[in-house]
């Protein structure tokens, strides 16, 4: 099938939705599949081979974060060559509501055309105010999906229109049989000589076998972020240590480390690892570093990702009890939830499963059978499904009018 | 002169806007059309599916749901109304399909035909789902006073809505999907 992606954010800025598109794009590639991505871009020699560049973002500053922008001739002529070379059967275009590629090659393109909705965002004045410009390129979509029920809510509300369910993927294979970081590795001996038998290997050092010093936390995400929790793990964590001696804290993700760690109690610096920003290719490694993968998040998250990704690494998982995360750990049968904001009980379930590893191998077994239901290679045959029955008649083809 | 000019270019502006209004009107009805033949497509396969398995596996009752959503799909791919009767006997199928007899069957039945009848009452929900969208998108823009008051729909009838209930059967062996109220799967 020939299909065109469009992505409405730069490239080379990390972001949830060019991570979507790029693993989409390579698992469909994968599949045997034509795949043409679309995309605005800042260093053209970061694209990869199958995207086409589509012109430099501008930044806008909106709701207290910065959106790159892009919309204008330039872009959709680049948008409309593409259209015209390709000859799509369909055309996926991403977060259609950003004024962006996406929206422009709605605006451009007639035929068979999908999107996908990711944004989960209760009260968007923007959506509110934009949506009868919005609408006509929004109409000519045959097929709508959303990430997760908030997005899905979100589109109902401000666009009135309705749309079907397809979860984001995880990149499994990216995190299957992931090592630890060097200096988190079992004893040399020990459990280092599993071969290729990595997820294997550490399920049964997970029963018992030493490691260099105790059983590790890991927290991964922004740090000076409130949201995202790390002041409920930080206070959670004497009282983990009074009832688990030699237990260890592996903190990494970007913000000021030195602010964190002022404010730790001298007593335990000694037991916390604060490691700051990983590189994408280290976090599955840094999730197997831990005995437990702890996400004491406190705001509402649309979809509970990193808590897949760890799962996928096969580290067992203990998060606070919001929505997204109860229903992506399976009402706490694929890991374990404590009240949200609640340190003590935090300090009491990581206690509980640091203490039991036959606990632990059970939640990690438990949570890759949740993983596989989000592995690309699934979520992306299901879009696939999609593109078979909006597609068809005939390729997607630019618009008469240009509307 | 000036006026002259002036009405010229607001009676040209008006005609493009109503131009353009009809132009999404007419792709609307394209859209409306594609995901009814999408639907009626999906309706069929999954009859047929479902009367496999009760041939396969003996079910009477199963057979004659099945028998009788078929029937009415001959007019439906000629264009008939997505009517009440079409409704009631696709409401029929979708009960049949989680009976109880069904459900015990299935434990006995060959994992492809289940397979086969689970995707196709899977992918009926999302067709449905992708017409009953391009129904609104369509109600909403033929209901705005300026469309109606220029007859800009044309001679088309407004298209309705097909309301069936197609959940799923639950199979207690298959994987769970919280995320999802209805699964598609590729070849």
């Amino acid at each position: 099938m020939k299909i065109g992606l469009a992505c409405p954010y730069t490239w080379d800025v990390p972001g949830g939705v060019q991570a979507h598109v790029r693993d989409l794009a390579e698992t469909l590639l994968d599949a045997g599949h034509d795949v043409s991505v679309i995309t605005p871009v800042d260093d053209e020699s970061t694209l990869p081979p199958y995207a086409v560049d589509a012109g430099r973002a501008v930044p806008v500053p909106y709701n207290g974060s910065v959106a790159r922008l892009l919309m204008g001739p330039v872009s959709a002529a680049r948008v409309r060559r593409w259209l015209r070379e390709h000859d799509f059967d369909v055309l996926h275009a991403h977060e259609p509501t950003a004024p962006s590629v996406s929206l422009l090659a709605c605006m451009l393109a007639d035929g068979p055309l999908v999107a996908t909705f990711h944004t989960a965002n209760p009260r968007s004045r923007f959506l509110t105010a934009a949506q009868s410009a919005l609408q006509p390129s929004l109409e000519k979509l045959r097929a709508r999906i959303a990430v997760s029920e908030a997005a899905r809510r979100t589109l109902v509300e401000h666009l009135g229109a309705g749309a079907i369910l397809i979860p984001n993927g995880v990149a499994v294979r990216a995190f299957e049989g992931a090592r630890p970081l060097p200096r988190y590795r079992p004893v040399a001996g020990v459990g280092d000589d599993d071969g290729g038998g990595g997820a294997e290997g550490r399920g049964a050092e997970g029963g018992g076998s030493p490691r260099e010093d105790g059983p590790v936390v890991v927290f991964l995400g922004r740090i000076d972020e409130p949201r995202k929790g790390l002041d409920v793990l930080m206070a959670a964590f004497p009282l983990l240590v009074e009832q688990v001696p030699d237990a260890r804290l592996l903190v990494a993700g970007p913000g000021d480390t030195e602010a964190v760690r002022s404010r730790i109690d001298p007593s335990l610096l000694g037991r916390v690892d604060l490691i700051g920003l990983v590189p994408e290719a280290d976090k599955a490694a840094v999730f197997a570093s831990g005995s437990v993968y702890c996400a004491p998040n406190t705001g509402q998250e649309s979809f509970g990702i990193v808590l897949l990704e760890a799962m996928a690494a096969g580290t067992p998982v203990v998060a606070s009890d919001i929505d997204a995360f109860r229903r992506v750990l399976d009402d706490g049968r694929a890991g374990r939830l404590f009240g949200v904001g609640e340190p003590a009980e935090l300090a009491a379930r990581l206690a509980e499963l640091l203490r039991d590893p036959a606990e632990r191998a059970r939640l990690v077994e438990r949570g890759r059978a949740v993983v596989a239901r989000y592995d690309w290679r699934v979520v992306a045959q299901r879009i696939v499904g999609v593109y078979e029955m909006v597609s068809g008649d005939s390729p997607v083809s630019v618009a008469a009018d240009d509307t | 002169m000036t006026v002259v000019v002036a009405v010229v270019v607001l009676v040209v502006a008006i005609a493009t806007y109503l131009t353009w209004l009809a132009s999404r009107l007419d792709r609307l009805a394209n859209r409306v059309d594609a995901t009814r033949a999408g639907l009626v497509a999906q309706l069929t396969a999954r009859a047929d599916a479902a009367r496999t398995f009760a041939r396969s596996c003996g079910l009477d009752d199963l057979a004659i749901a099945a028998e009788r959503a078929r029937a009415g799909h001959a007019t439906l791919l000629a264009e008939a109304a997505l009517d009440a009767t079409a409704e009631d006997a696709e409401n029929a199928l979708s009960r049949a399909l989680r009976s109880p007899a069904v459900a015990l069957a299935v434990g006995r039945a060959a994992p492809g035909d289940v397979h086969a009848m689970d995707a196709a009452a899977a992918r009926v929900a999302l067709a449905r789902q992708f017409h009953n969208d391009a129904v609104g998108d369509v109600r909403s823009l033929a209901g705005r006073r300026l469309v109606r008051l220029m007859h800009l729909s044309g001679r088309r009838p407004l298209p309705a809505y097909f309301e069936i209930d197609d959940a799923p059967p639950v199979r207690e062996d298959g994987p769970p999907r919280p995320e999802s109220s209805a699964e598609v799967s590729g070849p």
